[in-house]
């Protein structure tokens, strides 16, 4: 009975939510199709419709139910999935191997993500380069369009990057949605500064060594990309840190805590991220004057961002990404998205909309590539 | 206060919202801008550093490049020396290299290519072994990790 009272203050008509859907659609559509669409190949085609059709019909969803999480995180886990997929093929096509060689590495072939930025910023300030195997401009994942993205991305969303960006948020979301309830319930949130930790040693590690050192040692995330290839006892203690991560950090304890275990102990990408919630516009906000303090935004994060006291003074904390869950579960309506400068309780629709707007066109531009190319793929596959 | 404070955020808000819909058609352009900063450029720890001599015989290339000596702050005691061989290789590849440029021959490298062996012999205290010798996708790269 409360979540139906809590949704129906910001759903939507049929109507009204085809209309806040309109921009999107045409948005997405220039974006998908490059302003110029081919239908001359038909699993393309069909790869097309149906990416185009899931991102509209989730955020038509997202007005018209009022719900923000359940859709988002459709998307957001489809999209962790098919780049995995994508990357996975493009390198069984070039390379017959998951692995990547020594001639990889000395060639720059390395595709880049966000999460070695952290890494090469004091390297680029003292010794004005990159510490990274890749190409700076061309190529797939070049690491000038890659900083790129995250940068504007992380100063218009700040964390909120971590639940509508970044490309590997969506397996630990995924794994903590497994089970209705967890099975481990107490753990002490002063974890959530743990990636601190991390961000600090791979940053100094970074800098002694000159080399992206979370990649070469700890990112779980080889385990469904790219690892170096085994050819000596180093390669296969890396690959046994990075299954072994995998396995802990990004399956078993999401599913039995039902938290985002990597994203809140590990990633010194999300601690970087969480800094940039102080340059965002958006924020969530807590209205005191409705809230009752029963506490249920507090076990449902999935980040540890509220914690009791902050409740109590009607702050959510600087580590929040902004996905919703606690939005979305809050019976009384007092938690909303907002937008700084705005108080607590005032302008909720208004904020809600602009915010969902942003957040969810660069996620939906940022996927549709490679769930396109991972339906395309598998068209090709079984037709 | 409170007014300027709303209508400042609303502002920063709007903006955000034009950054992300500029953000995917400017890409292209924006990479290439940034890119041109002056600390976009790979480490030579990564590249193997720059092409300081070329050599050509018949169908195949030699490039030796400057050595990589570079730390966080200053330049390390340990480093390496990158040499390329590009084109056509024949199976043995037999060559001594003078990568200081003092007249001298620094080390002797000999190639199998077909039982992907390679062995070095260091005329020189300095040159140390060999760190990697991998076949690319131009002909063959050797790495010598070697002594200031």
């Amino acid at each position: 009975m409360d979540n139906v009272l809590k949704s129906a203050e910001m759903r939507k008509s049929v109507g009204k939510s085809l209309l806040y859907t309109l921009p999107m659609f045409l948005i997405t559509f220039i974006f998908m199709t490059g302003g110029k669409p081919n239908f001359s190949d038909p699993s393309a085609t069909l790869a097309l419709v149906i990416t185009f059709g899931l991102v509209n019909i989730l955020y038509f969803m997202m007005h018209f139910t009022g719900r923000t999480d359940r859709y988002r995180a459709v998307l957001f886990i489809i999209f962790a999935l098919s780049l995995s997929f994508t990357l996975i093929r493009n390198m069984l096509e070039m390379r017959h191997s998951m692995s990547f060689s020594q001639a990889d590495l000395l060639e720059c072939k390395i595709p880049f993500c966000h999460l070695v930025i952290p890494m090469m910023i004091l390297p680029a300030a003292f010794t004005k380069s990159i510490i990274f195997p890749g190409s700076i401009i061309n190529g797939f994942a070049s690491i000038s369009s890659m900083v790129v993205l995250w940068l504007v991305a992380t100063i218009v969303l700040g964390r909120g990057f971590c639940s509508w960006g970044c490309f590997y948020g969506g397996w630990d979301d995924g794994f903590s949605r497994i089970k209705k309830r967890p099975v481990l319930r107490k753990i002490n949130d002063l974890w959530r500064w743990m990636p601190f930790a991390v961000l600090l040693m791979v940053a100094l590690t970074a800098a002694m060594t000159l080399m992206p050192t979370y990649c070469s040692w700890i990112c779980p995330f080889k385990a469904v990309t790219e690892f170096e290839q085994i050819t000596s006892v180093e390669s296969v203690a890396k690959a046994g840190v990075f299954l072994s991560l995998f396995g802990g950090l990004v399956v078993v304890l999401p599913v039995i805590t039902r938290k985002r275990t990597q994203c809140s102990f590990l990633c010194p990408m999300g601690a970087l991220n969480t800094l940039s919630n102080k340059v965002t516009p958006f924020t969530v906000k807590i209205d005191k004057k409705v809230c009752t303090e029963c506490f249920k935004c507090v076990d449902i994060c999935p980040l540890f961002a509220i914690s009791r006291e902050d409740v109590k003074k009607g702050d959510i904390s600087l580590f929040c990404s902004k996905c919703g869950k606690c939005v979305d579960g809050c019976s009384k309506k007092a938690i909303h998205f907002g937008i700084k400068g705005i108080p607590a309780g005032s302008m909720k629709n208004f904020s809600r909309n602009l915010f969902l707007f942003v957040s969810f066109l660069f996620l939906a531009v940022f996927s549709s590539g490679p769930i396109m190319n991972t339906l395309h793929n598998l068209f090709k596959l079984i037709f | 206060m409170k007014k300027i404070k709303l209508i400042a955020g609303i502002c920063w808000a709007f903006a955000a919202l034009i950054l992300i819909v500029v953000l995917f058609p400017a890409l292209n352009g924006l990479s290439a801008s940034f890119s041109k900063l002056p600390f976009m450029k790979l480490n030579p720890r990564y590249t193997g550093g720059e092409v300081v001599t070329r050599t050509v015989e018949s169908a195949c290339t030699l490039d030796i490049r400057k050595p990589v000596f570079t730390g966080f702050f200053k330049e390390r005691k340990s480093g390496f020396v990158q040499v390329d061989w590009r084109g056509t290789l024949p199976e043995i590849i037999n060559d001594s290299i003078d990568y200081d440029h003092d007249g001298r021959k620094d080390f002797r490298i000999i190639i199998n290519r077909k039982e992907s062996k390679s062995n070095l012999v260091a005329l020189k205290t300095n040159v140390k072994d060999i760190s990697v010798s991998t076949p690319t996708s131009y002909g063959w790269a050797v790495r010598v990790n070697l002594n200031k």
